[in-house]
């Protein structure tokens, strides 16, 4: 079979590769994408079943690791208070996603400027804003206009429910006096564009047979297929490969079979997460890049971001309902989120306030909280317990730290033996400071809601969904991976969409963001075709 | 050997040893989990997560070692548990984890607690309509963000990077 050179590779099928896959192919280029897992089957999803808490414990988990399918690779994220989440299919980790859909502040892109840490982005809100209501329509985003913690958007469909439970924790913030409002989510919430409005079956962290949730598979991908993009599944790549020019000529990777294949192609993208970014990177070593591909400036894996989390839950002597509605996605609370001098941390948080615990999930909180005890005391405790739980989390903002890092494991290999990552991370004093003020915070707006008890964990270990910083962005080549518009100063025909360019973590889930930057280099890439590999200006 | 691979006298113990952690409730509502049947689930479970299986192999022969058994009383069951738990951190957790994955997924459990025993897809649950009056008092205290615009791309509407 003949070679052929794609004209841009997209490297992971997940939020980001999606996005930016379904806006180039307007291009009429050959666009390919190489995803290394497969489309999942929503017949297949664990909602369809009763097992489906005990799934996601297992098959289904967060963490790769205990999933250890074939199309996992293995984190070694033991030196790290936080453990990696993720997911590998075509949508990545936007089929277990809570669907959390965020925007940044406009502050969050300049907190060196504000508050005199870490670095300004390149870019701006206003830059932003055009790409984040296009990934909006796209999704289909759910919310209310008129927050006021945002500048003005327009989410297109109506909020998701708050339900009793939510109702109830609202009471709580009005109490206080704090903000909330209804959670912007990427859900369904009636039928939008082909995919079913949501059911409230609450089984949004293990995949939404409804399709109601927007996970990429069931939104840009079939559009961008539609159009002609091709994507090939269970195809893992090993190494980018460059020429004696040092431009990235393509890839190596194992397809289905473990057969290994070479794919040339004139652009390559990279989508693959903050972790799977930099360790394709590493391990794309040559004469010209003996410390990894695009890592001249040495900051490649450097600045690892994940959202420190804390997590209260109340105990309330009503019945709840929580089972019932989006898990994640309810209010959203951003009475924290700006840097107050008062404070003893800068920059801040948000509350997200959660569902309740479903049966099994219930005892088996209530074990590990030592709430619930065996034997013949068991049943009274978990009358007080089953729907009786409403919980927030805080979601922290991490700020970069060149000591917090993806490195390549010497010794863990995945399935085709490409070296694993290894993380190292600490949480920072900051953060410390930060996740206490939150838990304080926390049980306070739950007892103002009429709390009986709160139980806290802090900081959540199985948290590490959001994964930033290893390839930031910025104008100086020495002290960023990438130029404002996703290229990589060192090889400009390599571009990073992922969150490893965002230069700070904001406090808000990031695959709003990620998509709508993913959206910003597609239309730049798109109005500079003729000189995409030229100096930046 | 019975289907799911245990000799009947492992089921046994293993049965007396989930009553012996849910046993019924006073009122009747609810059933012990030795009722249910959910020796089987013991099994697949632990066939799915082999992780767990040489720590509750391990318990459950050092139970029997100890007078664990199904034909002694419920209290002293319960005195022998304990007591193997205290010296023993890792048996009981996974268990429990057993135990309790099973019990509260079974359609008798799950419909004494209220909720129809179903998947809970595709029919889900339906959700009234929210009062968001509450809102008005977090509108009167007005915006929240801060103005941070960058002065070098202030202005700008759709972002080009074209040359000049």
């Amino acid at each position: 079979m003949a070679e052929t050179t794609a004209d841009v590779l997209v490297i992971g099928a997940g939020a980001s590769g999606a996005a930016l896959a379904w806006s180039l192919v307007e291009t009429r280029m050959h666009v390919v994408c190489l995803e290394q897992g497969d489309w999942v089957d929503p017949a297949t999803l664990p909602g369809t079943t009763t097992s489906w808490e005990l799934r996601q414990v297992g098959d289904f988990n967060f963490s790769p690791n205990t999933r250890g399918r074939r199309e996992d690779y293995p984190v070694n994220d033991g030196d790290s208070p936080i453990a990696v989440s993720m997911f590998n299919a075509v949508g990545g980790s936007t089929i277990l996603y809570a669907a959390h859909f965020p925007r940044l502040h406009p502050s969050d892109l300049r907190v060196r400027s504000l508050d005199g840490v870490a670095d300004d982005w390149p870019l701006d809100y206003a830059r932003l804003e055009p790409y984040y209501a296009e990934n909006a329509r796209m999704m289909g985003v759910a919310g209310l206009a008129g927050d006021p913690a945002y500048p003005p958007k327009e989410p297109p469909l109506p909020p998701v429910p708050l339900g009793k439970l939510g109702m109830t924790l609202a009471k709580g913030f009005d109490r206080l006096g704090w903000h909330w409002w209804p959670s912007d989510s990427a859900i369904a919430t009636r039928d939008y564009e082909g995919r079913a409005a949501c059911v409230n079956a609450g089984t949004c962290l293990v995949g939404c047979p409804q399709g109601a949730k927007a996970s990429t598979d069931v939104t840009y991908w079939p559009a961008a297929l539609r159009r002609g993009v091709e994507l090939r599944t269970r195809c893992r790549v090993r190494e980018i490969t460059v020429g004696p020019n040092g431009m990235a000529t393509g890839v190596i990777y194992y397809d289905a079979d473990g057969v290994e294949r070479r794919q040339k192609a004139e652009v390559v993208v990279l989508a693959c997460n903050g972790i799977g970014t930099p360790r394709l990177l590493l391990n794309s070593r040559s004469p010209q890049f003996p410390d990894g591909l695009a890592n001249r400036s040495g900051l490649v894996g450097k600045n690892l971001m994940f959202h420190p989390y804390a997590m209260v839950t109340g105990l309330f002597e009503e019945p709840l309902e929580g089972h019932k509605g989006p898990t994640g996605c309810c209010i959203m609370s951003q009475e924290f989120y700006e840097t107050d001098p008062g404070r003893d941390f800068v920059r801040g948080y948000s509350f997200e306030i959660l569902r309740g615990f479903g049966p099994i999930y219930t005892a088996l909180w209530g074990m590990t909280t030592g709430r619930l005890p065996w034997g013949a005391a068991h049943h009274r405790a978990y009358a007080e317990l089953f729907d009786h739980t409403a919980g927030l989390v805080a979601i922290c903002e991490d700020l970069p730290e060149p000591t917090n890092t993806v490195t390549l494991d010497p010794e863990l290999r995945d399935a085709d033996g490409i070296p694993a990552p290894k993380i190292t991370y600490r949480l920072s004093e900051n953060s410390t400071r930060m996740l206490a003020h939150a838990v304080a915070r926390g049980q306070e707006v739950l007892e103002a809601a009429g709390a009986r008890a709160t139980v806290v964990e802090s900081p959540l270990r199985l948290a590490g969904w959001h994964l930033m910083g290893t390839c930031r962005m910025g104008t100086d080549p020495r002290t960023s991976v990438v130029n404002p518009w996703g290229r990589c100063h060192d090889v400009r025909n390599l571009f990073i969409v992922d969150g490893s360019v965002f230069v700070t973590a904001g406090a808000v889930n990031p695959t709003n963001t990620i998509q709508a930057l993913a959206l910003y280099v597609a239309d730049t890439m798109k109005r500079n075709l003729a000189n995409l590999f030229d100096d930046d200006p | 050997m019975t289907d799911n691979g245990l000799t009947p006298e492992e089921a046994r113990l293993v049965t007396a040893l989930l009553d012996t952690v849910i046993p019924p409730s006073d009122d009747g509502r609810l059933p012990g989990a030795g009722a249910l049947g959910l020796v089987d689930h013991v099994v697949q479970t632990l066939r799915a997560m082999p992780l767990l299986r040489p720590v509750v192999e391990y318990g459950l022969g050092a139970l029997a070692e100890r007078g664990f058994a199904a034909d002694i009383a419920p209290a002293e069951r319960t005195a022998l548990l304990a007591k193997f738990a205290a010296a023993d951190q890792l048996f009981l957790p996974a268990f429990l984890f057993l135990a309790y994955s099973g019990y509260y997924q079974h359609p008798r459990v799950v419909a004494a607690l209220g909720l129809e025993p179903r998947p809970p897809h595709p029919k889900g649950y339906p959700m009234g309509p929210d009062d968001l009056r509450l809102l008005e008092a977090v509108r009167r205290r007005g915006r929240r963000y801060r103005d941070a615009a960058a002065p070098a791309e202030q202005g700008r509407g759709r972002p080009s990077v074209t040359r000049s």
